[in-house]
């Protein structure tokens, strides 16, 4: 415990008091699971490059590889100490598993990762992003206008093809944002890959995180037109 | 080293397996039988009866036996109190305790059921705890006529729908702790029943496992890969099974009867309906049509019945036609689930690669059909539907005891957990179907100044409003430093293991101090009542043991007696007696049943063992007459009934 480590880069063994690098999750010296104190993020500790095209079958292998190695099953007859690192090490590795695996989650935890806060859906901002503000304003006339017809009475197809219709050009620039975002983090791979500066790096992070929230705000409308449709 | 099992604690009937030489098996009681039908029943001296013998009560001695307890479990009374009517027991709930909670949280008021057997009261898990008992002593005899070294039996692994919260999970450990069993791992019934098929030998790919048993419905979707069983999605209902095909007959029946012979039922009599429509419903899946056949005490027969020769019976055709007709609805609520289920694993039902069956409701006919035709596929039914969970159980329960790496179970948490936040909304901290063991924590800070503690509220489902939720648990923070409201930073986190069960810590990250935390579970018990209930249950062991070999000696005794009546009653019995029997030897075995007769329904287990011997030693001359008889009539190519 005494020895002073280079911060973030080394883990200690509560078994033996050996040092360990931070990203492997057996002891070198005594090959006992180690407890997950200082640990990598979710890439590193799946083994994967920070990424947003990652190869999914590669993913799953590893997630089942480490599984096989932390699971608290086979840790049943052990210490105390190594039944609860399997425990936290096997749970660490299912929410990162959770998190990377699907693109929207990747990027969301990568934007928090490199420092750009939450793009939750919950965290969505109520103000319309300024790239919507066109397409929200129209939407909302035609909400208007077919929650009128309802309340008059009007026959119920006529109103829910107003509904129907109201969200086509919304569901158009969903498709533009999936392309987009596609595009977006074929460029932050590439930057990766070409060990790029920190300035480029920031823009492709920030116009990545402007994409993801103006796709949450688009799927609350969405959402929102469904439920005036079904109720 | 003692021994471990698996047990597939059921609503109709439970069983126990274990692994032998790589191989699961189930273990069969002395008659045979793997099943132990989940059916308690207490006599009037306070003996406990569990299994066939409760069962047998059920016809006798209605309210004081219960039955299908695991519907209770984890359960508050208003959640059962429409249900609870249905059945002859007693269910009732602690009384409310006033002033205890603010406005908003009705639920804290209430605590968990309690249900009426004899003249004493359970917890459902004590209920439950009688039934793993019974298994953990099947289990030890097994092990001792086997004549292990060790044949005890204190740790187990248990299985549970897939579908259960935390509260039935958590309900489901305390009654192996009350029963004295280790708790080694709650696992999944479909889960279970996959590892039993032994799919991954098989090939890679998906498979659906559809579980309809006698109270409850689960649909989970598996991958499974190099040995590895990755759940998906699950889904279900925990209040859908057999049970409400069984209720809808009894009641169909019941009106019936009510027609042809007005008057009040007994339970008993309601007991006997359920009894033969259950009959009939199994007859139904071998057969096209079938009789519901009930005796009528005279008192349930009434003056408006119709002069039939006794005893009086209740007859009415049923075909599985009708039948069907009858249960659709029931069957279709299950495709919901289904497809449900499905969508929150991202696939079709072409993708689906094999569907398993599993629970007793699936040897239906329309439930075979139906899930045919939602995947496409026919499904497997090599294994009993009865014993397949157990027996992954046991493959567990084995994995957790070698460390064997061949295979590995990642299960999911079936529903959402959130906590409540402002205005009553539920925010979730950890998804349904997120693999487990899995965490989630969220940041707590105090409204007032110097406040020291925070009320944390715990549900789990899939609904916005806190109130359509299930309230799992109330947490309460204490000690967090003194200081200005607001500015204390308490990082609660939450930890679901891979029993599918909640744990909750907590941190105040500005001092690093880690929080107390008061758990008040909101249909559970309390770890103090857990032990309480644990050492009530030692102080009864010794007359639970002697209970238990008291049932033995009656039915040893009972089965001495029936073969008795069966050789006298024989056609061929009088000519036996007259050109075989020693003088008097008719006199004495006559005198020595009767006797036996009249000491078997006392609790004198001595008594009832050496009147037993008497009839045995009596009778002995005439089964080798029998026998004898027996083996010739075969010589001379004739069957021993024909022998006149």
């Amino acid at each position: 415990m005494s020895s002073p480590a280079p911060v973030r880069t080394v883990q200690i063994c509560r078994s033996c008091g050996g040092g360990a690098p931070v990203d492997v999750h057996f002891c070198p010296q005594c090959t006992k699971i180690l407890t997950l104190g200082r640990h990598g993020d979710y890439f590193s500790y799946l083994g994967v490059p920070r990424k947003l095209n990652l190869d999914i079958v590669e993913l799953e292998q590893k997630f089942r590889s480490l599984s096989r190695h932390f699971h608290p099953d086979y840790f049943y007859n052990a210490t105390p100490a190594e039944r609860r690192a399997s425990l936290e090490r096997s749970s660490y590795l299912n929410d990162a598993y959770r998190t990377i695996r699907l693109p929207i989650s990747r990027i969301g935890y990568l934007l928090e990762l490199e420092g750009f806060g939450t793009t939750s859906p919950g965290s969505a901002s109520k103000e319309v992003p300024p790239a919507l503000l066109e397409e929200v304003f129209a939407l909302n006339e035609e909400l208007d206008a077919a929650r009128d017809l309802r309340r008059e009475g009007a026959p119920a197809e006529g109103w829910q093809e107003r509904l129907q219709r109201a969200r086509q050009p919304i569901e158009a620039k969903r498709d533009a944002h999936e392309l987009q975002l596609q595009e977006l983090s074929a460029r932050w791979d590439a930057l990766v890959d070409a060990n790029a500066g920190d300035q480029e790096r920031r823009a492709v992070l920030g116009a990545l995180r402007e994409r993801v929230l103006e796709r949450n705000y688009i799927n609350n409308l969405l959402a929102g037109i469904e439920r005036e449709l079904t109720t | 080293m003692s021994k471990v099992v698996g047990i597939d604690l059921g609503t109709t009937n439970s069983l126990v397996a274990y692994v032998q030489d790589g191989v699961p098996v189930v273990i069969r009681g002395t008659g045979g039988d793997a099943l132990v039908p989940s059916v308690v029943s207490a006599a009037v001296d306070g003996t406990i009866y569990v299994g066939r013998e409760a069962e047998r009560r059920l016809l006798t001695e209605a309210n004081r036996t219960v039955y299908s307890v695991k519907r209770f479990m984890g359960k508050g009374i208003e959640d059962v109190r429409d249900e609870a009517r249905l059945f002859p027991f007693r269910v009732g709930g602690p009384a409310p305790t006033a002033g205890e909670d603010g406005p908003g949280a009705p639920e804290s008021k209430t605590g968990v059921v309690r249900i009426g057997l004899g003249e004493r009261e359970f917890t459902p898990p004590e209920i439950s705890a009688f039934i793993l008992r019974e298994l953990k002593h099947r289990a030890e005899a097994f092990f001792t006529a086997r004549g292990e070294v060790e044949p005890d039996v204190d740790r187990a692994v248990i299985t549970v729908p897939a579908y259960f919260n935390d509260a039935q999970r958590t309900a489901t450990r305390d009654a192996g702790r009350i029963a004295g069993l280790e708790v080694l791992r709650i696992i999944n019934e479909p889960t279970a029943a996959s590892l039993a098929y032994g799919l991954d030998k098989k090939h890679d790919g998906l498979i659906a496992v559809y579980d309809l048993g006698g109270g409850t419905f689960d649909i989970s979707i598996l991958r499974v890969e190099d040995g590895v069983f990755q759940v998906l999605s699950t889904n279900g209902d925990t209040h859908l099974g057999g049970d409400d095909i069984d209720l809808l007959l009894t009641t169909q029946v019941l009106e019936d009867l009510a027609r042809r012979a007005p008057g009040p039922r007994s339970p008993e009599a309601i007991q006997a309906v359920r009894k033969a429509v259950i009959q009939a419903k199994v007859d139904l899946s071998e057969r096209d049509e079938t009789e519901i056949v009930v005796p009528l005490d005279s008192g349930a027969a009434g003056p408006g019945a119709s002069v039939e020769p006794t005893p009086p019976m209740y007859r009415s055709r049923l075909t599985r036609a009708a039948l069907e007709a009858l249960i659709a609805p029931i069957v279709d609520r299950t495709l919901a689930p289904c497809r449900q289920a499905l969508a929150d694993a991202g696939l079709t039902p072409g993708h689906i690669g094999e569907v398993v069956l599993v629970g007793g409701s699936t040897r239906i006919p329309l439930v075979r059909r139906q899930v045919a035709g939602l995947f496409g596929r026919a499904p497997h039914t090599e294994l009993n539907p009865d014993e397949v969970v157990a027996l992954g159980a046991a493959v567990q329960a084995d994995i957790l005891m070698t460390g064997n790496r061949d295979v590995l179970l990642l299960d999911v948490t079936p529903l959402s957990l959130g906590i409540e936040t402002m205005g009553g909304v539920t925010s979730k901290i950890i998804l349904r179907n997120s693999t487990i063991p899995a965490t989630g924590s969220e940041m707590f800070t105090t409204a007032v100044d110097s406040q020291t503690a925070v009320d944390i509220h715990v549900v789990q489902g899939e609904r916005e409003l806190v109130a359509d939720s299930r309230s799992l648990a109330r947490f309460k923070l204490r000690g967090i430093p003194p200081m200005p409201a607001g500015l204390p930073r308490v990082q609660v986190q939450f930890q679901i293991d891979a029993n599918g069960i909640l744990s909750v810590t907590a941190t105040e990250l500005r001092t690093g101090i880690g929080q107390a935390i008061d758990v008040k579970p909101s249909y559970g018990l309390t770890d103090e009542q857990v032990e309480q209930m644990l050492l009530d249950s030692f102080e009864h062991a010794e007359a639970d043991v002697e209970a238990r070999l008291l049932i033995e000696a009656r039915n040893e005794a009972e089965s001495v007696i029936a073969a008795t009546e069966k050789a006298i009653r024989a056609p061929e019995f009088a000519e036996i007696a007259r050109t075989e029997l020693a003088e008097g030897e008719q006199k004495r075995i006559a005198s020595v049943l009767a006797g036996l007769k009249m000491v078997l329904g006392s609790t004198d287990r001595e008594t009832i063992q050496k009147w037993t011997h008497a009839l045995n030693d009596a009778t002995q001359h005439l089964a080798e007459v029998i026998m004898n008889r027996s083996v010739q009539g075969a010589l001379a190519g004739k069957n021993v009934d024909d022998v006149t």
